[in-house]
């Protein structure tokens, strides 16, 4: 071994650049790699790979699922982009982001950076309430929320308890305030996890960095937009990946509260893709719609990675 | 960490398993595409789907046969007193969700190894009967005298022609095995303290308990707009105003079919003027069906249009309180129309024991089986039985039996395309919300049948 790695490291190629570890010549080791790498290429080729070929060529056929299929081109791609359901649901899809992402995005960094140096004692304690949401099962969360916006739940009865009765409404059946009630289960269920990611991100910021700012006579405010900010940029960058997918390719949020409803007005794309497969019996329809939905999500995760890419 | 984060991203796991299972018959299904495109001189696109040599004796040699089922009861009562009766037949019980149930069954009966008997459902069979995995029924039909046995409104929506883009003609494929239809359900106390002391006969009438109820300060409806039962009052005012005939056409697919009829625009008139006049609560496009039996048995409303097939709950939670009746027309002497449906069974053409299977058909039919049906909450499929019933059970048992006489069973609404239902749920909630015209929603109902019937 101890040979291996002493001519890797003197034929200088690329195998030792890893940091000193002990490596074989770079072929086997490079054959080592894929062994190791084998069970978890299989499981990803064969459940992820696979399965979406899979559905860009289901999407190219007309096809019910169980009489054979016959080829049909271009032909899905052309209705549901034509459906003018399919824009308002990815119009629908993008305001999700505002209150899936942005909001949460903020209030993560709100909480960050009051708690933050702050509290010492209880930390696990507002860790878990706040990361709470994620565990739930969404389907739970949403017979919650339903309940919650009904005609007599909670959120109307502390409206009519500070005096606003006279707003008090079903909310998730408001044809007006459908989406954004629905949006507002959202910011709760990913506020949290965008927290647990930006404090872990502050607590491995080098303290001195912050230490010169105090010195230098930065108040807290300062030094969180001097110094803490900057220093989340990747989480940032993480937690607007995972909000973002999570509000285009929202499914069993919706399902259970609104499942697209009043009259529409909370549509979302992957809602689209169950009704056209399993309602409809269009699989090459609904499989033409995820091919359109993952596209919209890879360039707006693009669009996300560039922006706050490392390097600026 | 990737994996506490893919819950959230909603549909993957759901999608991930849909395509999974997607994969797997598209393994099979391009097999066939390649076979089918070699041999260019088969014809059929499926086994044979016709029975020969029909018996209606069976055999008295052990026999296990499968069923495929979602709604229970009655398909467990309903084995065990067809087993009682032939004790050498064993019945290996399949049940799916009613949610999964489509796709399963549709899955299932396409396979290999098919259940021998599967509980009918409309969206299924519109792939199942194209393709010929399911049985002809129509020389047991002639063997044993199905067309007397079983009321023909029950039979009607169960034929199809080959291609299963028409229904309610051609060839039979499945038998009911209970029966349901849609009706109201009124809390007779509330009714009584707004002054109404026996259901209404009359659609006049009707409108005046409705104000009557109103003016006291009670909830006319409680309506699960969120799920099936906002259209299903405006399809019962649908049945009340409209021609049969022309509807079934309509559900059936038959050329040239309209919903845009002006009985359908008063109907859906009725209904927003209804959420105008505030019978229909203004929450309703949130709440869903549970919700609104909750609501309607917890004394809110004094009215729920409903089937038959909540009667058991809602006769456990009200007791004498609760009574039936169908909508009235305007003209009291009309015959009854409303919308109904059953429990039915269909049987795979790739079965061993074809005659077995046909014999528990005819089973269901029985007086034996009729009671089976009726304790079990369903109306029972020999309608000639005399069930000593009281309270709501008499009542519900009664309007059937002259409905159904009277040939006035119509299927529901959401049959008449499979996308149908994503037009009539959201169509309603606009009418609800009052963001949604009436003509409007019957043009949308009419270009969603046009996209498949057309």
């Amino acid at each position: 071994m101890a040979s291996g790695a002493l001519s890797a490291r003197g034929t200088g190629t690329g195998a030792g650049r890893g940091g000193g570890r002990p490596s074989g010549p770079p072929g086997r080791s490079r054959a080592r790699a894929w062994l190791y790498l084998l069970p978890a290429l299989v499981v990803y080729v064969g459940f992820a790979i696979y399965s979406a070929a899979g559905t860009v060529w289901f999407s190219l056929l007309d096809w019910d699922g169980v009489r054979p299929p016959t080829w049909a081109g271009a032909a899905n791609y052309v209705r549901v982009l034509t459906d003018p359901l399919l824009a308002e649901a990815i119009l629908n899809g993008l305001t999700l982001i505002v209150f899936f992402s942005f909001v949460p995005i903020a209030v993560g960094l709100l909480l960050t950076g009051l708690l933050l140096g702050r509290v010492r004692t209880g930390m696990t304690f507002f860790r878990t309430v706040f990361f709470l949401p994620q565990v739930l099962p969404l389907v739970a969360v949403g017979i919650t929320w339903r309940w919650l916006y009904s005609d007599g739940g909670m959120v109307n009865r502390m409206l009519e308890s500070v005096g606003l009765g006279a707003l008090t409404r079903a909310w998730l059946g408001d044809y007006h305030f459908a989406l954004i009630a629905l949006g507002l289960i959202g910011t709760w269920c990913m506020s949290g996890l965008c927290m647990v990611l930006f404090m872990s991100g502050a607590q491995r910021i080098d303290p001195a960095l912050n230490e010169a700012a105090a010195i230098d006579g930065a108040g807290p405010l300062r030094r969180f937009w001097y110094v803490t900010l900057p220093g989340l940029r990747r989480e940032i960058g993480i937690a607007a990946v995972i909000t973002t997918i999570a509000a285009l390719a929202s499914f069993d949020l919706v399902f259970v509260t609104t499942n697209g409803g009043p009259a529409g007005q909370t549509n979302v794309p992957a809602l689209l893709v169950y009704r056209l497969a399993f309602n409809e019996g269009s699989i090459g329809g609904a499989s033409a719609l995820a091919v359109v939905l993952t596209l919209i999500v890879i360039v707006l995760v693009s669009a996300i990675r560039f922006l706050t890419r490392e390097d600026r | 960490m990737p994996g506490r984060y893919t819950r959230f991203t909603a549909p993957e796991p759901a999608r991930r398993h849909a395509l999974r299972a997607f994969t797997r018959v598209g393994a099979g299904a391009t097999a066939v595409l390649v076979l089918t495109s070699c041999a260019t001189l088969s014809t059929g696109d499926g086994p044979d789907n016709v029975p020969e040599d029909v018996s209606t004796s069976i055999t008295d040699e052990p026999v296990e046969l499968t069923l495929a089922y979602t709604d229970d009861p009655p398909s467990t009562e309903l084995v065990e007193g067809f087993t009682e009766q032939y004790p050498n037949v064993t019945v290996e019980l399949q049940q799916t969700p009613f949610t999964d149930y489509v796709k399963t069954v549709t899955l299932a009966m396409s396979s290999d190894e098919p259940p021998d008997i599967a509980q009918y459902n409309p969206g299924a069979m519109r792939s199942l009967i194209p393709g010929r995995h399911v049985l002809d029924l129509e020389p047991y039909v002639e063997a044993y005298g199905w067309e007397e046995t079983f009321p023909e409104a029950s039979l009607e929506p169960l034929r199809a022609d080959e291609d299963a883009t028409r229904f309610g003609t051609g060839s039979l494929y499945a038998v009911p095995g209970a029966l349901s239809m849609l009706g109201v359900f009124y809390n007779r106390e509330l009714l009584e303290e707004a002054g109404v002391t026996r259901p209404p006969g009359t659609f006049a009438e009707f409108e005046e308990a409705l104000d009557a109820v109103d003016a006291e300060g009670t909830t006319a409806f409680s309506v699960g707009g969120l799920e099936v039962g906002g259209f299903q009052v405006w399809n019962t005012l649908l049945n009340t105003f409209g021609d049969d005939r022309e509807y079934r056409d309509w559900v059936h697919g038959a050329p040239e079919a309209s919903i845009e009829t002006d009985a359908a625009l008063e109907a859906t008139e009725t209904l927003t003027r209804w959420v105008e006049a505030g019978y229909v609560p203004e929450g309703a496009n949130a709440t869903s069906d549970d919700d609104a039996k909750a609501a309607f048995t917890g004394g809110e409303s004094a009215f729920l249009v409903i089937g038959n097939w909540a009667a058991f709950e809602l006769e456990e939670a009200m007791g004498e309180d609760v009574g039936f009746f169908l909508m009235p027309g305007e003209d009291p002497d009309a015959a009854p129309v409303t919308s109904g449906s059953s429990v039915s069974y269909t049987v795979s053409s790739a079965t061993e024991h074809p005659d077995v299977a046909a014999a528990f058909l005819d089973y269901l039919a029985s007086p034996e089986a009729a009671l089976i049906q009726s304790e079990t909450g369903f109306m029972p499929v020999d309608t000639d039985v005399s069930l000593e019933q009281d309270g709501v059970w008499a009542e519900i048992n009664d309007v059937y039996g002259t409905a159904a006489e009277q040939d006035g069973i119509v299927p529901f609404p959401d049959f008449a395309t499979p996308g149908m239902i994503d037009q009539l749920t959201p169509g309603v909630q606009g009418l609800i919300a009052g963001s949604t015209e009436e003509t409007t929603f019957l043009s949308d109902l009419q270009s969603e049948w046009e996209r498949h019937h057309g």
